[in-house]
């Protein structure tokens, strides 16, 4: 059954990670997203994240279920709140029999997050402050 | 029939987290999208980019059948991860 959790609290990668620990499993990819500092010319000093909550886990869970269908385990959490350089924001992890679908259904899970799930940053950057996208 | 539309983001920046409007049936998108869009020039570029969402889903069909415990809200261009 797949894990989503959105949250202030700062994301913890090893209990994360054990949830996709199974010996049905051989392949696990994880996709950890952290704050960067420079795009292009623009230098971002932290970043706050906003959600429609229960929309976004709706989302996420439908993102999860065609994955899980096929035998794969999903575990994804996003953070809200203020985050500074290098903090997560970000953890997709999935978990599959061989590693081809792993990679491939972790890229999916990013991507599509990506477009379809209702969580926004704002870039609070040394020249002014931006709303993502 | 008054629709009370929550904002998210820039969008909720500029504007709060809802606002309500009043709208003749059939409701439509786009009734909802222009009645927003008369509150605030700041927000025309974002909303043009917005999606709108019925009890946490995307909805694509312009004509809509809106009770009042039904749950809007516009989206705007998401950029989590």
């Amino acid at each position: 059954m797949h894990y989503i959790r959105i949250s202030d609290d700062p994301i913890n990668i090893a209990p994360l990670y054990r949830k996709l620990v199974d010996p049905r499993y051989g392949g696990i990819d994880i996709f950890v997203g952290t704050v960067r500092q420079w795009t292009g010319d623009i230098e971002t000093r932290k970043i706050t994240y906003s959600a429609y909550q229960s929309m976004a886990e709706r989302q996420l869970a439908k993102i999860a279920a065609p994955i899980e269908a096929q035998g794969g385990r999903v575990v994804i959490a996003h953070r809200t709140g203020t985050l500074n350089l290098t903090d997560i924001a970000v953890f997709v992890g999935v978990a599959a029999v061989h590693r081809a679908e792993a990679f491939k259904w972790c890229q999916q899970v990013i991507d599509t997050l990506k477009h379809e799930v209702p969580i926004w940053k704002k870039e609070y950057d040394t020249d002014k402050v931006r709303w993502g996208n | 029939m008054q629709i009370t539309i929550k904002l998210f983001a820039f969008l909720q920046d500029q504007l709060g987290p809802t606002v309500t409007v009043e709208l003749d049936s059939p409701v439509t998108v786009e009734k909802i999208f222009s009645a927003v869009a008369k509150q605030s020039l700041a927000i025309k570029a974002v909303l043009e980019n917005s999606r709108l969402a019925v009890n946490q889903e995307f909805v694509s069909e312009n004509e809509l059948e809106i009770t009042p415990t039904d749950e809007i809200a516009i989206i705007p261009p998401v950029s989590g991860g």
